[in-house]
């Protein structure tokens, strides 16, 4: 047997210890200033902009004249999205935390991560030259569909009742969101073709006619209903994603004393784990409407851009993402034109951090109740 | 004995289950809906589609690719959407068609369609191919297709080798009488080379093709504005799909024309390739940098947790804003100055203090740090414990721990982040806009001449090049197959990408299943 | 194998007598305290050299703590403070001309689960050597496998050094920790639980190797498993609650405990 002798050297050693203090000396300093570096976009946006604000720099009348409807419109937007994204997001979260099967789950969530990755360009190109048009001209068949789809499930699921027990377990539940799909893509056709009919006999032939005359309601090619369902399909996979972890996260032992007491899955979601996730989906909304509200591309290419203050959603509006997009690059730097885009710029900025950090704070409380619900160390 | 499987009956849920599960499916049919969409619309694009030749009731006839069909607005019947090309004639490249005007259709194997530098397509009857103003008194259909072909493949020798003798042989005498006026051997040089330019110039313009529409005008159609000439309704399916491939390639491998609305995205491809690279670069190292430094140096205390939270709430601030910083910070503050000191010269025009390529990456390598400070702390804090004490205790310093173990392992994710990182990159349009993006640059931002690499220039992007073709062109209708193929491009690569990086930290995760086996 | 001294009956944190040439490492009334909450309490005892020392206790009792500050791992949270010595070869580790990688160097350690680095079977060996520096190819290639047979792991791996250490089997994972710890030739090696992750058959080997060691180096073991202390140790020492209850040869800790609170614990009558 080999008896290694004694190995330290101590110069060696003593060189060691320098170069450890040194690299973390480094790692420290480096690590410090790109966090700073990122921190600065915050700094820099309020030290060009309040000292003009305080310093009378831009006249306020004029800022309000200017503000308003670009903050009309971003509202207006992202409340489109929202009402369009919130059913989608959650209602998929539910069925995938608590129906799906293990498989399909674990398919559809890098699925919808892709979904959440598709460009804002392309979105916005799609709503802006092809979903437009086509939705102007089958508004009637487009507006039925809202019905139409729910209705569909509803139908699909009275049906299912009556199914035998072998199509019941070939066509289960847990794989519903898969085989749905051929079935509402048929209603859809439908829809588009049956509207015509439908439009001729109530609405005397053009829809968006008759809005005008009946309701006064104005219809532009691109307006709020298209930015509203572009970016509703934009913003919904981050929200369906957080939504879903919250939902997910639950200890299942929560909803295990429900389910033995006779609580249908539903049931269960509803009364149990619903309510325990409700601060982790509140998160999940927030950080959709912060999306929302800073999404750009898809609000300049399918919005008609027209600074327009109603609240008609046959009608186009400008954002402020949109507007700093098209006008700043034709500001002169320190005009008030620029000053005012800095300062929509610094609004978007304060809104969607401070709507981030309540929405991180809610979750991080929530996981540490989740710990504690579950038992875990 | 069969076993009989014991399995409960489903039972079944009220219709908010119901409803849940149909939003589902709305979504996947949504994305779905959406991919085939640009998939087929940008494939399709490429496909030599059969030209018919369409007589009316009125006896007008016109020749077209029929696009789409819609019904007629207040009307019975449908109306369908024929691309005629042809612009030098009737000033319109597109025909709505009644269907019920129709009175019939053919799909005669004689007609021609020509790509043009100028006009777009031409869609007619070939009557006759020869030098300037030879006659047409015997068109013999048969004989001057294969002279047509000929004289095209003639003509892109010529272009061939002009273009390289002005690559190759003038470009550098331009430059050597520029640097030096009194050289006398390369101005002789170069007297010569102009002229065997243009001698090669003046072989292509002497010939012409004679054309002929279905509605029966004439047309002298020079041969050296004509990129491509096929007869699609005479090639076979085989000869279809490799038009269709060498479509595809000459998508991807040349320059934009005609406004952008025709031709490749060659250019756009390799600016947004460049700045993605030059982001990566520079996002990498520091990301990794401030990673380690919140996850293994810094004191985990509440303060580390408020600047974890931070950085983390950045990657949710629209990108717009980081475009406003780029714009403020870079281009006006630090690229004004540089112009003051190194490039006095040139003002007032500016070279630094304008958006370009170098501003562009940084700007966008802020937008990502988040994404990758993210992803490589998830990556750090995953390692087991016992992994770090194990170096310890083996007499490791905190670096050597660091360097020879914890880094190593933590490669997957810190890639998994940049992978992350040049996917959202590669999507970003809006800061673009602010900080460097082009509608055409003439030249791409890598040259021979030197420094080789202009990290000043602006150049050209997919995702910027789909929203100025498809809302600032001349004639979108026309451009939209370019976009379509444009956009389909862009998401293939994204998704790619994300796939990717989906599989690493599948893989990554898997991995470490193996060590964390806890008692 | 010689029998141990016999020693007196020991009574709570006192410090058995050994001729202080027979001891390599001293622990003189220390206290350990993290973020305010204590986990050790006034502990005293002496080591011997050349024996397997076993702590055994219910869990949180503070024996694993106890062998982490033994090499100054508790070092890493910033929250926790110290009161007492302890002596190696009769220096305070704790005093600051000692460089805390030089103490680790000679008091190695293995951990609970297994923790093979990204690397081939040979480089995980040779981590330490090359901290260290200064060897030809030939000398480390020889500490290999001179670490790589003490640990009985040499017949399994000598035809795939190169492999990833990952490859292996979690029992041979924990014979190469032992091996890797082995390398750097630590005067005392402290085995945290090192079978609690593994197999009977694995066990039976990790506790065969611990006993021909201790010809070698000094050993300490914290473990959950009683039998496991019978049969590997020669002294072994019952903590509760962050204190020493009782440290006595392991033959007289079970045959024989002193006190009610370890026989209580030993046949399993824990309040």
């Amino acid at each position: 047997m080999i008896e290694p002798s004694r190995l330290a050297s101590p110069p060696r050693s003593h060189w060691r210890h320098q170069r450890d203090r040194l690299a973390t000396g480094l790692i420290a300093a480096g690590g410090i200033g790109v966090v700073g570096a990122v921190m600065a976009i915050g700094a820099f946006l309020a030290f060009e902009v309040l000292p003009a604000l305080a310093g009378g720099g831009i006249d306020t009348e004029r800022l309000r004249d200017a503000l308003t409807p670009m903050a009309w419109g971003t509202l207006k937007a992202a409340l489109g999205a929202m009402v369009f994204a919130i059913p989608l997001a959650l209602g998929a979260a539910m069925h995938s935390a608590l129906f799906m099967s293990q498989r399909l789950r674990s398919r559809m969530k890098p699925s919808l991560e892709m979904m959440e990755a598709l460009p804002g360009v392309v979105v916005g190109f799609i709503a802006g030259l092809v979903l437009a048009p086509w939705i102007e001209r089958h508004l009637a068949g487009s507006l039925a569909l809202l019905a139409i789809l729910p209705l569909g499930v509803l139908l699909a699921a009275a049906s299912w009742r009556r199914l035998s027990v072998g199509w019941r377990r070939r066509l289960p539940l847990s794989r519903a969101g898969l085989w749905l799909i051929p079935w509402l893509a048929l209603l859809g056709y439908a829809s588009f073709a049956l509207s015509p009919i439908v439009e001729a006999r109530l609405f005397g032939g053009d829809l968006r006619v008759w809005l005008d005359a009946e309701l006064g309601l104005d219809y532009a090619t691109r307006n709020a209903l298209i930015v509203g369902l572009a970016m509703g399909f934009a913003v919904m996979p981050s929200v369906y994603a957080l939504a879903e972890d919250a939902l997910s996260g639950v200890p299942s032992r929560l909803g295990e004393g429900a389910h033995a007491l006779g609580a249908t899955r539903w049931q269960t979601l509803w009364r149990v784990v619903l309510p325990a996730a409700a601060p982790g989906i509140f998160a999940a909304v927030m950080i959709g409407a912060g999306r929302a509200v800073g999404e750009t591309m898809i609000v300049l290419m399918a919005s008609g851009n027209t600074a327009l203050m109603s609240l008609n959603p046959f009608e186009g509006m400008r954002t402020m993402a949109a507007g700093i997009a098209v006008e700043m690059p034709e500001a002169v730097p320190g005009s008030e034109e620029y000053l005012l885009l800095m300062l929509a710029a610094l609004l978007l900025f304060a809104f969607t951090f401070l709507v981030n950090t309540l929405a991180e704070v809610v979750r991080s409380r929530l996981r540490r109740r989740y710990r504690w619900l579950g038992g875990a160390p | 004995m069969k076993r009989r499987a014991v399995r409960r009956l489903p039972r079944s849920e009220g219709p908010w289950a119901w409803l849940a599960a149909g939003s589902v499916a709305v979504s996947l049919l949504m994305l779905g809906g959406l991919l085939l969409l640009i998939a087929v619309r940008g494939l399709g694009h490429f496909w030599p589609a059969s030209v018919a030749l369409v007589t009316l009731d009125d006896g007008r006839a016109i020749a077209g690719r029929a696009t789409r069909e819609l019904p007629l607005v207040g009307q019975e019947g449908n109306e369908r959407l024929y691309f005629t090309g042809n612009r030098d004639f009737d000033g319109h490249v597109w025909e709505w068609i009644p269907v019920s005007a129709i009175a019939s259709q053919q799909r005669p194997v004689d007609l021609v369609v020509l790509e043009r530098r100028r006009y777009g397509d031409f869609i007619g009857r070939l009557v006759a191919v020869g030098p300037v103003g030879l006659s047409v008194d015997h068109p013999d259909q048969e004989a001057v297709w294969p002279r047509l072909q000929a004289r095209l493949q003639a003509q892109q020798a010529l272009r061939d080798e002009r273009d390289r003798l002005v690559r190759d042989t003038l470009r550098p005498l331009v430059q050597r009488v520029d640097a030096n006026p009194g050289d006398h051997d390369a101005r002789e040089a170069l007297a010569e080379v102009n002229d065997k330019v243009r001698a090669l110039q003046a072989g292509m313009h002497g010939e012409v093709a004679i054309v002929e529409s279905v509605g029966g005008r004439r047309l002298e159609q020079p041969l050296d504005e004509v990129l491509r000439a096929w007869r699609p309704n005479a090639m076979s399916p085989v000869e279809k799909l490799m038009a269709w491939a060498q479509n595809v390639w000459r998508f991807l491998s040349e320059g934009p024309r005609d406004v952008n609305a025709t031709g490749g995205v060659w250019p756009a491809i390799f600016g947004t390739v460049l700045m993605v690279l030059l982001m990566s670069l520079l996002v990498t190292p520091f990301g990794v940098l401030a990673a380690v430094y919140l996850n293994e140096v810094a004191h985990q205390g509440r303060m580390t947790h408020l600047v974890r939270i931070a950085v983390r709430n950045l990657a949710g601030v629209p990108s717009i804003v980081y475009g406003v910083f780029g714009l403020g910070v870079f281009v006006y503050g630090i690229g004004s100055s540089l112009d003051e000191w190194f490039f006095s010269d040139a003002l007032p025009s500016p070279t630094f203090g304008t958006g370009g390529l170098l501003w562009a990456s940084l700007t966008l390598a802020l937008l990502t740090l988040p994404v990758v400070i993210v992803a490589t702390e998830e990556g750090l804090a995953r390692i087991p414990v016992e992994q770090r004490e194990g170096a310890l205790a083996l007499g490791a310093t905190r670096l050597e721990t660091l360097t020879r173990v914890v880094l190593p392992m933590a490669v997957p994710a810190m890639l998994t982040g940049v992978i992350l990182a040049v996917a959202r990159a590669a999507g970003e349009v809006a800061p673009l806009m602010l900080v460097g993006v082009a509608k055409l640059a003439p030249q791409v931002p890598v040259d021979g001449e030197f420094p080789y690499l202009h990290l000043e220039r602006k150049f050209m992007h997919l995702g910027y090049h789909i929203y100025d073709t498809a809302f600032h062109g001349n004639d979108v209708q026309a451009a939209m197959p370019v976009v379509y193929a444009t956009a389909l491009l862009l998401v293939l690569v994204i998704l790619l990408l994300n796939l990717t990086a989906i599989l690493l930290r599948h893989y990554f995760r898997a991995r470490h299943g193996v060590l964390a086996r806890q008692p | 194998m010689s029998r141990p001294p016999r020693l007196q009956p020991a009574t709570s944190g006192s410090i058995i007598d050994f001729p202080p040439e027979a001891s390599c490492l001293a622990i003189e009334g220390l206290s350990l305290a993290y973020g305010g909450k204590s986990a050790l309490r006034g502990i005293s005892l002496r080591v011997p050299r050349h024996r397997v020392t076993a702590f055994i206790g219910p869990s949180g009792c503070g024996k694993s703590t106890l062998l982490r500050a033994l090499n100054r791992l508790h070092d890493l949270n910033e929250e926790a403070s110290h009161e007492g010595r302890i002596l190696l070869e009769g220096q305070d580790i704790h005093s600051p001309e000692v460089a805390v990688d030089e103490l680790r160097r000679r008091v190695g350690m293995v951990f609970q689960v297994p923790n093979p680095f990204p690397m081939s079977i040979y480089e995980n060996v040779a981590f330490g050597l090359r901290l260290q520096g200064g060897l030809t190819r030939r000398r480390m290639d020889d500490i290999v496998e001179w670490a790589l047979d003490a640990a009985a792991l040499w017949g399994e791996v000598k035809d795939r050094l190169r492999a990833s250490a990952w490859s292996l089997s979690g029992g041979q994972q924990q014979r190469l920790a032992i091996a890797r710890a082995l390398a750097v030739r630590p005067e005392v090696l402290l085995l945290d639980e090192p079978a609690s992750a593994l197999d009977p058959i694995s066990t039976l080997k990790i506790e065969e190797l611990i006993r021909g060691l201790k010809s070698q180096l000094t050993l300490i073991l914290v473990t959950h498993n009683m039998q496991q202390a019978a049969r590997v140790s020669d002294y072994t020492a019952f903590l509760q609650d962050g204190e020493l209850v009782e440290y006595a040869p392991t033959d007289n800790l079970f045959t024989n405990p002193s006190l009610r609170r370890t026989e209580n614990y030993i046949t399993g009558r824990m309040a």
